[in-house]
């Protein structure tokens, strides 16, 4: 039982690239993107510069770290996220500017 | 079984931890028990310093660390620092008072009632000593997850340093071998100037950082939002017990124990990145930090020797960092430290190390920066 939540998956889908991976539940979604070999832009993977920032269109991810520090009210109102700091939930849909 | 070993070698801290309240409970002499595990422990790493593993990961490529028992340990160092500061507090009561020294009986424990001024100052070494050890697992909390980022806070505001949570993830991350990174030592800074120098910058950064976080949101500094007005006023209960239990001696022990545990935080810090040199928004790699993991070093301080992997994957538990073959002392912390508390010494053997990182490590750019530090 444990091991069914534990290894539960999701998928995240990716726009305008239209790309595809499948997450583990609670896994960062950065780093499981950078194991897909998605060219997702980042820097300091601690939630400190912003350079991943994307936007949440639909699903639900869990911050691991408050937001409001980089990203501004409006932004985390209208659904931006870091993506090196987002456990992810649910099945996702992400607008990210891919660096290919 | 490669599990239950893999998970419980991380247990050193917490396992001397306790042994070094038993000796503040049993008092006498052995209250320097601390101390002396101290002397105990830069001996194991020094003898073991030429032994370096990898992390080990099973045929899927998982690590064996059990992320639930990590993370209740962690969680559960907060009880035992809070603890250490407690029994010091009785102590510093029983000096206070003048409780005559006697040996008595708890069921079956035998200890000292009452303490002499030799013993009280051991009492007080010893805890600031293995509260400046545990703050790595206020490093640790820093990152990751939500709740483990308060209770970083919770740690390290017994210590008196509750902006290092929010100045670590938020400037030492980003500005990391970079004259903006306070907690980067540059070349010719001595162990004690950058104590001082790297605690001030943080605090002052965490201060900016708050203020322009309560301006975006159009609120006062004066806020209950006010995350370092807060990590400050999380240190008002430790202050408070040893006001309460020993006045102005009691003041002044809690005084030397944040200050113990700062040099301790800020040594960390000094030799992760000593000297190293990176051009302002460029990329951190692995060569922007020093590596320290030989395997006692490895296993005390939960990883946090594996810094160059740790800096290019934050978000990485500890038990998964890896050797990224990186810039490295080849020796444990605690000898390394050793070397730091005397500044010539450590200049002598940082040099052959800095002009190896200068020669295989830095590229152009980073060398024309290196040169304009005159001295190592």
């Amino acid at each position: 039982m444990l091991n069914f939540i534990k290894n539960k998956t999701y998928n995240v889908e990716l726009v305008p690239s239209s790309k595809n991976f499948i997450i583990k539940k609670n896994q960062n979604l950065l780093s499981v993107a950078l194991e897909n070999k998605i060219d997702w832009p980042f820097k300091c993977r601690v939630g400190s510069c912003g350079t991943c920032v994307c936007k949440l269109l639909d699903g639900k991810i869990s911050p691991e770290i408050d937001f409001s520090y980089v990203l501004n009210q409006e932004q985390i109102k209208e659904g931006y996220i870091l993506a090196c700091k987002s456990s992810v939930k649910s099945n996702i849909k992400v607008k990210v500017k891919l660096k290919k | 079984m490669k599990t239950i070993f893999f998970n419980l070698k991380y247990l050193l801290v917490p396992f001397f931890s306790l042994i070094t309240i038993l000796g503040l409970l049993k008092g006498g002499l052995y209250v320097w028990t601390g101390v002396l595990l101290f002397v105990f422990c830069t001996l194991i790493d020094t003898l073991t310093k030429n032994i370096h593993l990898k992390a080990k990961f099973d045929a899927n490529g998982n690590s064996y660390g059990v992320k639930y028992f990590q993370y209740f340990i962690m969680y559960l160092m907060l009880a035992i620092f809070i603890l250490l500061q407690v029994v010091l507090a009785w102590r510093i009561y029983q000096y206070v008072d003048q409780i005559t020294i006697q040996q008595l009986n708890f069921y079956s424990f035998s200890y000292f009632n009452g303490i002499t001024l030799n013993n009280l100052i051991g009492a007080i070494i010893s805890t600031g000593l293995w509260a400046g050890l545990g703050i790595i697992y206020g490093h640790e909390l820093s990152h990751n997850k939500k709740e483990g980022f308060f209770i970083s806070r919770l740690i390290m505001s017994l210590s008196g340093a509750s902006h290092f949570t929010y100045a670590h993830v938020y400037q030492h991350h980003l500005h990391l071998a970079h004259q903006d990174d306070p907690a980067t030592a540059p070349r010719g800074r001595n162990v004690y100037m950058h104590t001082w120098l790297s605690y001030a910058g943080q605090c002052k950064f965490s201060y900016d950082l708050e203020k322009e976080k309560l301006k975006r949101k159009g609120k006062s500094f004066f806020s209950l939002e006010n995350k370092w007005i807060l990590g400050y006023l999380y240190s008002l209960p430790s202050i408070v017990l040893f006001v309460w239990t020993g006045g102005i001696i009691g003041l002044l022990s809690i005084v030397l124990v944040c200050i113990l545990s700062n040099f301790l935080l800020e040594a960390l810090n000094f030799m992760g990145h000593y000297g190293l040199v990176r051009e302002n928004g460029k990329p951190i790699e692995h060569r922007h930090s020093w590596d320290n993991d030989s395997v006692f070093t490895d296993w005390f301080f939960i990883a946090i020797g594996r810094q160059c992997d740790h800096h290019v994957r934050g978000e990485t538990y500890f038990w998964e960092l890896d050797d990224v073959k990186g810039p490295n002392y080849g020796i444990g912390y605690f000898t390394l430290f050793l070397f730091t508390l005397i500044p010539p010494i450590f200049r002598v053997y940082i040099k052959k190390h800095l002009d190896n990182w200068d020669k295989k490590y830095a590229n152009k750019k980073e060398k024309e920066i290196a040169s304009t530090f005159k001295s190592y």
